[in-house]
């Protein structure tokens, strides 16, 4: 490094800091690289045209079937109703299909020294990883959206582009999230199949463990099992006012913390949608009108922060302690 | 300085012991081979040079600091061809390197580059479409960005043919005198013979020789083989060379006309003298110098031949 002592001050800097440093300059190479090759694979162009071909498909179904809904004038609200239904399944296992060898996948070709070879730290690996593959889910769901976009307004007669924009941008965090959960977890294992079977789990976990629990919790609450007795309340259904039971607090919040669950309640925030905004409406009567700060829809940001963050920092803690 | 210090390294996965109490020192601007069987611990001590796994004990240090601590400012002035890897299939020559180029903050031009390992013709193919040699010769160029002042090379001449083995040794030449120190491990001994001052054998996570090669050839016995074609042979004259000083062994190889082998480490012409004091007609002789290889094979196998201990 003799020769370019101009421009070679970007991570020589970093001069007695540990191996495990992050060098934001490796961070962005990390992640180009990845965005490079990940772009030009098949399975890039595969989502956009298939994220493209959703909106399409849905909003053709709308105008086609929906004459009421389009006199109403809610076709971009039901649009966003049903594709956020399709995205709160498919974004977790496109996130997972992308992330399950981001980081196994190099271990086991080795191509992970190719990559440590140069000055990145492992760190800068992780985070450079996640970048490139969130980014790659991100834009290819924008590139799908916004194509999209022109088929929607026409085909659809009022189209709202802030709802539109809202799901978009939902999307992106919610996938994210997932992103996160499946690099952390490939960098936990040695060998493409333990991931494999990691994101399985994940996917296990979220849409048939979670979905099991409020079963579960609600058996456990008949039995009059300690910790899950119900509380009652009075909703109105129809003018009338209705006595009825319902699980703990505590419940309700386990039940939220599914990111899928967050990402539905945080399209609330960021669209205007009536069909979900009427959901809230009923779910703040289970809790005499004035719904607990963990089932407001901005708290599903923090969520997703948390499912963003906390498999991430034990990624970074455990990955610089392993044996490559 | 020395451009690596390793002190007495071990390590050990689960009960197994890969590398045993490991001592050895690469000088600044030097072309160490580090050689052994598969399986030696060769890539186990590249690896923990590069921090890619931990030490269970020992000291290493590299361009002067700690292998751990100082990690990527080791990297940042080593170039590294690691061994067995494969490359990003959709990615081309020219991106690998501007990748390369990149992560270094360096400023070689990718053609320039692929030109010194000859693959300039493949710049923008992608490399999933690369034979083992063009993905080696990729790899080199890799390790050559940023002029580092150290390179460690694993096993380069994997994939690569005659002619692509020359030309790896002739980069490697060009580094050395451009100042740079190359360690290069290899399982083969001619590879390094030819470009490396020094060599260091590793058997078993054991350092069990460090020398040059001249002086590793000096220290295994019999380094010269004397081949004598005579028209009879005895056991007189056959224990008569036997007690010469500078022999080491001697045998007997078929009958019409015998020929005498021996192991000789001095004068052959004792030899000679010893068979014609005995009345034995000489008919022909030669000599063969022991090959590396067979250097190589007697430390690194218990059937070689037996060593000096140094």
């Amino acid at each position: 490094m003799s020769t370019d002592t101009s421009t070679g001050t970007g991570s020589v800097d970093s001069g007695g800091s540990t191996s495990s440093s992050i060098n934001l300059e490796s961070v962005r190479a990390v992640a180009k690289k990845d965005f490079q090759d990940a772009v030009r694979s098949w399975l890039f162009w595969g989502l956009s045209a298939f994220f493209f071909a959703l909106l399409v498909v849905v909003t053709g179904a709308l105008s086609y079937f929906g004459e009421d809904i389009a006199a109403q004038g809610a076709t971009t609200d039901m649009l966003v109703v049903f594709v956020s239904q399709i995205t709160k399944l498919v974004v977790p296992l496109i996130a997972l299909v992308l992330g399950w060898k981001s980081i196994a996948g190099e271990r086991e070709s080795g191509s992970i020294k190719v990559l440590l070879s140069l000055p990145h730290s492992r760190k800068d690996v992780l985070l450079g990883k996640l970048l490139g593959r969130s980014a790659v889910l991100s834009v290819s769901l924008t590139v799908g959206f916004v194509l999209a976009a022109v088929v929607v307004a026409a085909l659809l007669g009022a189209f709202d582009i802030v709802d539109y924009a809202g799901l978009l941008v939902m999307s992106i965090v919610f996938g994210v999230a997932y992103m996160s959960i499946a690099v952390s977890l490939s960098s936990l294992t040695s060998s493409t199949t333990m991931a494999g079977a990691a994101m399985f789990g994940v996917f296990v976990l979220f849409y048939v463990v979670w979905n099991a629990l409020q079963q579960v919790f609600r058996l456990l609450s008949q039995r009059e099992i300690l910790f899950f007795d119900t509380v009652s309340y009075t909703a109105e259904i129809g003018g009338q006012e209705v006595q009825a039971e319902r699980l703990q607090d505590w419940v309700y919040f386990v039940m939220n913390l599914d990111p899928g669950q967050a990402y539905t309640n945080g399209l609330t925030l960021l669209t205007d949608v009536d069909a979900l905004e009427s959901q809230v409406a009923y779910s703040a009567q289970l809790f005499g009108g004035e719904l607990p700060i963990f089932l407001q829809d901005w708290f599903s940001f923090l969520i997703l922060l948390f499912w963003i963050v906390v498999p991430l920092a034990v990624a970074l803690y455990r990955f610089d302690r392993v044996d490559l | 300085m020395p451009a690596i210090t390793v002190d007495n390294l071990t390590k050990s996965f689960g009960q197994t012991v890969a590398l045993d109490d490991l001592s050895f020192r690469v000088e600044e601007g030097e072309v160490f081979g580090f050689l052994g069987p598969n399986g030696a611990g060769k890539s186990t001590t590249i690896n923990i040079v590069l921090d890619f796994a931990r030490p269970t004990a020992g000291e290493i240090s590299v361009l002067g600091m700690d292998a751990q601590r100082y990690s990527r400012d080791i990297r940042q002035r080593t170039g590294v061809l690691p061994e067995g890897v494969e490359l990003y299939d959709r990615l081309t020559a020219r991106q690998h390197l501007e990748f390369a180029i990149d992560s270094k903050n360096a400023d070689d031009d990718p053609e320039a580059l692929l030109e010194r390992v000859g693959l300039v013709d493949a710049i923008d193919r992608k490399a999933g479409g690369y034979s083992k040699g063009m993905a080696q010769r990729l790899m080199l160029a890799m390790a050559l960005v940023g002029e580092p002042d150290l390179l460690i090379l694993d096993e380069p001449s994997t994939g690569l043919d005659p002619n692509g083995a020359r030309e790896m040794r002739d980069i490697v030449r060009e580094e050395s005198e451009r100042g740079a120190t190359v360690f290069f491990s290899s399982h083969i001994m001619e590879q390094v013979e030819a470009v490396c001052d020094r060599v260091g054998i590793l058997r078993d996570g054991k350092m069990v020789a460090v020398d040059s090669v001249e002086g590793l050839r000096d220290s295994v016995e019999g380094g010269t083989t004397l081949r004598v074609t005579v028209d009879r042979i005895d056991d007189d004259a056959l224990q008569a060379v036997r007690s010469l000083p500078d022999v080491s062994n001697a045998t007997v190889q078929g009958q019409n006309p015998p020929t005498v082998v021996v192991a000789v480490d001095g004068s052959k012409t004792a030899v000679l003298s010893a068979l014609e004091d005995r009345g034995i007609e000489i008919r022909d002789f030669e000599t063969t110098e022991a090959s590396l290889e067979d250097v190589f094979q007697s430390y690194t196998t218990d059937a070689g031949t037996e060593v000096h201990a140094r």
